[in-house]
């Protein structure tokens, strides 16, 4: 039998970050990449409820005033929240951290990350700001004068700042995504639909945690928007893994790294956890339980769908970063 | 006090870590030289001492940076001629070693109580008292035979020059019988005179080089690297027989996979096409060559096609060689080599090589053979007056160096007066006896324990010093001066002066000083000049220079010498008859064959597979096994097992693979050691580097660090006419892990 | 002649044979810590038993004129020098490891001190005037520190004739390290 002729590689290299493959991130950016991932869902979701019901009445019912049901208020006190928190994560993930006010010190419009930085302190003022008017009863209650001069000074515009961080939502969706999209290093990560994956999979993650948090009475919309979002989400990643399959030998290769990968990653393949648990358990079985929940179809367990949803999301961003790491560089 | 009653009978003893570097107390001075400040720094505030390396025995020259009391850095020393400012990995790395944790720190003794062997600390004074007291007795009770020493390094001088005093003269060099012995004496044999470091080849200046097994660039030796770089540079083809596809085999223009062990016959194949295609120097073979008959003789059956079957490469390929050569004589060598002690009839391979050479007419020629010349320093008088028998040649070898007082017998041949009981105490310096692969582990470990008296001069904490009664710690090549370094010839012959960078570490001091007290303690006096420094200072008077004058370089250098012959004058070689001698006659009347004749060496048992050695270039075997600095780069961490792609499927072996490795003889590896599954080499044989395995548990960083090659030796075979140890002849397989 | 330095080096595959010297004399030079490397040397085998070749070669950072590592910097403390080489600063630099990812060459690495670390064309020296650390040591003579904007006759003459190229140029990243191919003939 004749050899093959695979080039032999010896390196000195050691540098535990490059070899033998990328490893700068671990759990934090994943997890920052979710929970901004969700915030930013939660953002859209929010908003559109808010500009849907005071615009056009629609939606479910509110308490007389025009502020939306209580998903919504949640949702909106839980995006900035679950932002914050991701950025913590982000933070503690810098080499550097007592250096990160240098984020603050220049615009770099090249760099996604810096570009990102600055997004994430716009996002801050209004999504709070809409967190503060639409839960506005319960904080006058506690009569603190700066509080309620705020919202004097702006409950009145509550549909345009709505419709701000409607856009402002999707930006920070997207952005999840397109921070690695950017890095042309990395076969993987290469493709800008992963802004849309990102931004898709944000929304129904979002969707799935208010179905888990709404009333009874308010689950069906947020069913009917998760179902919807997972729908859409399921044809990216399908558009994802073709845009990979058709790419360059190197794209080709990394996509396959992905979904038929034998890299272990806790215990199992990335061929496992991204057709079973992302797209099986965390895409298919829920779309199907909800949709069979629309139908009339008694569900014994409602809360299964949209936990496996959230897992679903979780388990794409951890897959995401870590097969773009751990396949090799561009070539 | 109980030692003296247990040293007929030793047993290994771990060192304990207390009196080691890592711990002692002086631990501020320690640490990484090579990690640390946050930012580059230059060269402010420092002072560059010129020296020279003791990590090979090439003996570059070095600049060493020095601030605060600290090496911080190492460079290549501009003036000196083998370094030429440039330097290989382990000239680097002698940070590693001056800095290494593990280091050396006191004199140790060995001790017994309760029937429990141990080391514990002593005091310099109490140390050379014994070991003066040690050496003295044996001599005056068995004489001077029953003391000898085995040697490694350029500070042995001292202890040669203490040891004569009392009438020693049985000296091993190791590095002669498993190194450079056979190119040494088969050089004295067919030229006159012994080979050198460099060796005597015009590489820079060369068109076409052909090297058997060895491989520059995977040994490091600077020199000889620098100038095969230049010779690549000015169009220069390299031919490389070599069962693996080495680093120079990636050089090469042909690389041939020659069958191992079967060198001799290539040679052989290579003068019958020489000879036979009329290719040879006639002129050159007549006026200058002796015994060309008996040479046309003996390879006239030797043609490409029996060579074939002999050697696997193809019958074309060996003319195109020979032919080849011969275009581009006399601007061509096939060079010698350096570890040439494979099969035990090494002295007859490079005497072949010679004679290929000879053929071509390329001796003392531009781009072939050269003799490099050394500087011409002036011997001072002799402070002592050396008894007759130190005169005496001890070696049973014929061909063994007569002209070598540091050098009288083979190591292997003062193993075996150990262990037959004729030699009593041992003095071993810088050699780690049971990782030298001079007669097998075993023996190495039962001629110690046999000895009445060994005393170790060395700065690691090696297998050696388990086995020693006292333990001497010599510091650094850094921290010392030695003797003038006048051993190196080359193209502008120089003498290179070793100087201390930084004062002795720890409790630790210079081989000149611990030479010196122990002849004092004998009551001789003026054995060594008062300081070191005025000994050096009187040697460099008279060649008109000063030990200060040359602290500021570290070298002298003369001008470059001619190297090349001219037509029509005769070479007046100093072999018997004064030319080369392709045929020896010298040989023939000492019962071997005049001209050198293939014989086959055994094959590997079934399933086995010759285990090969050799280097990697940024390690010296021994010298740099516990070095960190050194081992801080992914392919310098551990040796590797090379194996052949389709062997190893055979085996079921997968690339990264560990496995044990069993030898022909049973022995198996004490330590695993990975795979790596490559094309490079051979499917009949395997490859391992030399000088890890170290069982030796206070070398914290070699420790149980890949396998170990030599105790995979258990055969070896001795060169019966120069004594070298070939060690070719194992054969290893694998053992998978379960 | 230009005013303006553009520096980046001429690596010749044919005489290096690895031995890593300029690995051992960088870490030395530049206080590279333990477990990392500014430069490193790739042994490369390719072909067929027997028909074997092999090119060695001592890597690090390409210096590149158009380096995705400055795009990413999210603070400029990746950026270009005034001399053409690639600089961090370490004062603006947050660990956040974009460069890294952005890097095609993975010359980087996190120094455990907290901040991106690479080769710097050992700019202390070349403003010293002296060649870098690698350059200064190599005993094959196959590292040559080049000012592209400058070149002499002598680079020129090397370079001429040779097959010479740039590594992953197709990344677009005009990368500021050339190298004379092993595979070129000998005498070419």
């Amino acid at each position: 039998m004749l050899a093959t002729a695979v080039n032999e590689i010896v390196s000195t290299k050691l540098n535990p970050n490059v070899v033998p493959h990328l490893h700068i991130w671990e759990w934090h950016i994943p997890l920052y990449l979710f929970l901004g991932g969700i915030a930013g869902g939660l953002l859209v979701i929010t908003s559109i409820m808010i500009v849907l019901k005071r615009k056009f009445g629609i939606g479910p019912r509110d308490q007389g005033d025009g502020c939306p049901c209580l998903a919504v208020r949640i949702g909106s006190i839980l995006s900035p929240t679950l932002l914050g928190i991701g950025m913590l994560f982000l933070f503690l993930d810098l080499a550097h951290p007592l250096y990160v006010w240098a984020f603050y010190t220049t615009i770099q419009p090249t760099s996604p990350m810096s570009a990102g930085s600055w997004i994430l302190l716009a996002f801050f003022p209004l999504a709070i700001l809409q967190a503060m008017l639409v839960n506005k009863r319960q904080l006058r209650s506690f009569n603190i004068e700066p509080v309620n001069k705020v919202i004097d000074w702006t409950e009145n515009h509550m549909t345009i700042v709505a419709l701000v961080n409607a856009h402002i939502g999707v930006g920070i969706g997207i952005y999840t995504g397109i921070l690695l999209s950017f890095f042309s290093a990395r076969p993987l990560w290469s493709s800008s639909i992963l802004g849309m994956l990102f931004l898709v999979s944000g929304i129904s993650a979002a969707a799935a945690l208010m179905l888990l948090l709404a009333p009874k009475d308010e689950k069906p919309v947020y069913s009917m928007i998760d179902a919807n979002a997972i729908w859409i989400e399921i044809m990216t990643v399908g558009l994802f893994v073709l845009g990979g399959l058709t790419g360059s030998a190197n794209t080709h290769g990394a996509m396959m790294h992905l979904v038929t990968g034998d890299v272990n990653l806790a215990g199992m393949s990335y061929m496992f956890w991204f057709w079973g648990i992302f797209v099986g358990a965390g895409l298919v079985v829920p779309l199907l339980l909800e949709f069979l929940e629309a139908a009339g179809v008694h569900i014994k367990f409602p809360n299964v769908a949209p936990v496996m949803v959230l897992l679903g999301g979780l388990v794409l961003r951890f897959l995401i970063v870590f097969a773009g790491q751990t396949y090799h560089t561009f070539m | 006090m109980s030692h003296g009653q247990n040293f007929s009978r030793r047993d290994f003893i771990k060192i304990s870590s207390i009196f080691l570097a890592g711990s002692a107390a002086i631990t501020t001075a320690t640490g990484h030289a090579f990690s640390g400040a946050d930012t580059p720094v230059g060269d402010e505030g420092s002072k560059v001492v010129h020296s020279f390396c003791e990590h090979c025995f090439w003996r570059c020259g070095i600049a060493a940076h020095v601030r605060d009391g600290k090496v911080y850095k190492i460079t290549g020393s501009d003036h000196h001629p083998l370094s030429q400012g440039k330097l290989c990995p382990r000239g680097t790395g002698g940070t590693g070693l001056l800095y290494d944790p593990d280091r050396l720190a006191h004199p140790l003794i060995r001790e017994t109580k309760g029937g429990r062997q141990f080391y514990r600390k002593a005091s310099w004074e109490e140390a050379i008292s014994l070991v003066a007291e040690k050496l003295w007795n044996i001599k005056e009770e068995h004489g001077p035979g029953a003391l000898a020493m085995l040697h490694h390094g350029y500070g042995v001088s001292f202890f040669k020059n203490m040891l004569s005093q009392i009438g020693v003269n049985k000296y091993a060099k190791p590095s002669y019988d498993l190194c450079c012995g056979p190119a040494r004496q088969a050089s004295v044999l067919t030229y006159g005179y012994p080979s050198d470091t460099p060796e005597g080849f015009d590489m820079k200046n060369s068109k076409y080089m052909v090297f058997f097994g060895t491989h520059f660039g995977e040994n490091m030796h600077n020199t000889a690297v620098q100038e095969i770089s230049d010779g690549i540079r000015n169009g220069a083809k390299i031919v490389v027989f070599d069962p693996r596809f080495s680093t120079l085999a990636g050089k090469a223009e042909h690389w041939l996979p020659i069958k191992p062990a079967t060198d001799i016959a290539m040679m052989q194949g290579l003068m019958h096409v020489l000879i036979s295609e009329n290719l040879y120097d006639k002129a050159f073979v007549e006026a200058h060559t002796v015994g060309f008959d008996e040479l046309r003789d003996s390879v006239k059956d030797m043609t490409p096609e029996k060579v074939t079957e002999i050697t696997d490469i193809p019958a074309d390929a060996i003319r195109t060689v020979a032919r080849e050569y011969a275009f581009h004589a006399p601007a061509a060598f096939v060079h010698s080599g350096r570890r040439t002690n494979w099969y035990g009839d090494a002295l007859q391979r490079i005497r072949a090589i010679h004679i290929l050479n000879a053929l071509v007419g390329n001796f003392w020629m531009r781009g072939g053979v050269v003799k490099f010349e050394k500087f011409p320093l002036v011997k001072p008088p002799a402070t002592h007056e050396h008894p007759a028998y130190e005169k005496e040649a001890y070696s049973k070898y014929p061909f063994f160096p007569q002209d070598e007082p540091s050098n009288t017998l083979a190591s292997h041949e003062i193993i075996q007066e150990t262990i037959a009981g004729n030699i009593k105490g041992l003095l071993i310096y810088g050699v780690n006896l049971p990782e030298t692969m001079t007669f097998g582990r075993e023996k190495a470990i039962e001629a110690m324990k046999k000895a009445e008296f060994v005393v170790a001069v060395d700065v690691l904490p090696a297998e050696v010093t388990g086995y020693a009664d006292v333990v001497l710690p010599e510091c650094t090549y850094l921290e010392r001066y030695d003797d003038l370094d006048n051993g190196r010839a080359f193209r502008t012959p120089f003498v290179a002066l070793r100087q201390p960078a930084v004062s002795p570490m720890y409790d630790s001091k210079p081989g000149n000083e611990i030479a010196k007290m122990i002849t004092d303690k004998w009551g001789i006096h003026g054995a060594f000049p008062p300081s070191v420094e005025k000994g050096l200072d009187k040697k460099l008077r008279l060649v008109g220079s000063s030990l200060e004058e040359m602290k500021k370089k570290g070298v002298l250098v003369m001008p470059e010498t001619d190297l090349y012959r001219k037509q029509g004058e005769p070479l007046n070689l100093n072999t018997p008859s004064g030319k080369v001698e392709l045929a020896s006659a010298q040989m023939k009347a000492a019962g071997f064959d005049a001209v050198p004749k293939y014989t086959p060496q055994p094959e590997a048992p079934a399933g086995f597979y010759r285990m090969l050695t050799g280097r990697k270039p940024m390690l010296t075997f021994g010298r740099t096994a516990n070095n960190r600095f050194l081992g801080d780069v992914a392919t310098a961490k551990e040796n590797e097992v090379w194996v052949n792609n389709r062997i190893a499927e055979k085996h079921s072996l997968q690339n990264g693979e560990y496995v044990h490795l069993k030898n022909q003889a049973g022995v198996v590896s004490e330590f695993p050691v990975k795979v790596k599954v490559t094309q490079r080499i051979r499917t009949d044989a395997v490859y391992m580097v030399h000088g890890f395995g170290h069982s030796a548990a206070k070398l914290t960083w070699a420790h149980k660090r890949g396998a170990s090659h030599n105790q995979l030796i258990s055969r070896t075979d001795i060169d019966p006419a120069m004594g070298g140890v070939g060690f070719q002849n194992n054969f290893v397989t694998f053992i998978k892990e379960a | 002649m230009s005013n303006k330095k553009n520096y980046g080096m001429v690596i010749d595959t044919r005489v290096c044979v690895g031995c890593s010297a300029c690995v051992y004399a960088c870490k030395q030079e530049n206080h590279v810590p333990e477990g990392y490397c500014r430069d490193w040397v790739v042994q490369e085998t390719g072909g067929e038993y027997p028909k074997l070749t092999m090119e060695n070669r001592s890597e690090r950072c390409q210096h590149c004129e158009n380096a995705p590592c400055v795009t990413y910097c999210p603070t400029r403390a990746s950026h270009y020098a005034e001399d053409g080489t690639v600089q961090i600063n370490r004062s603006l630099c947050t660990g956040c490891k974009a460069c890294m990812a952005a890097c095609p060459y993975d010359a980087r690495y996190v120094h455990p001190e907290g901040y991106v670390d690479k080769c710097s064309l050992c700019k202390h020296r070349i403003e010293q005037g002296l060649e870098t650390a690698c350059v200064s040591i190599c005993p094959t003579g196959s590292l040559h520190l080049v000012d592209f904007n400058n070149m002499d006759q002598k680079t020129k003459t090397l370079l001429s004739g040779k097959v010479v190229y740039r590594q992953k140029e197709h990344a677009g990243t005009e990368p500021g390290l050339q190298w004379i191919s092993a595979s070129n003939k000998h005498g070419a």
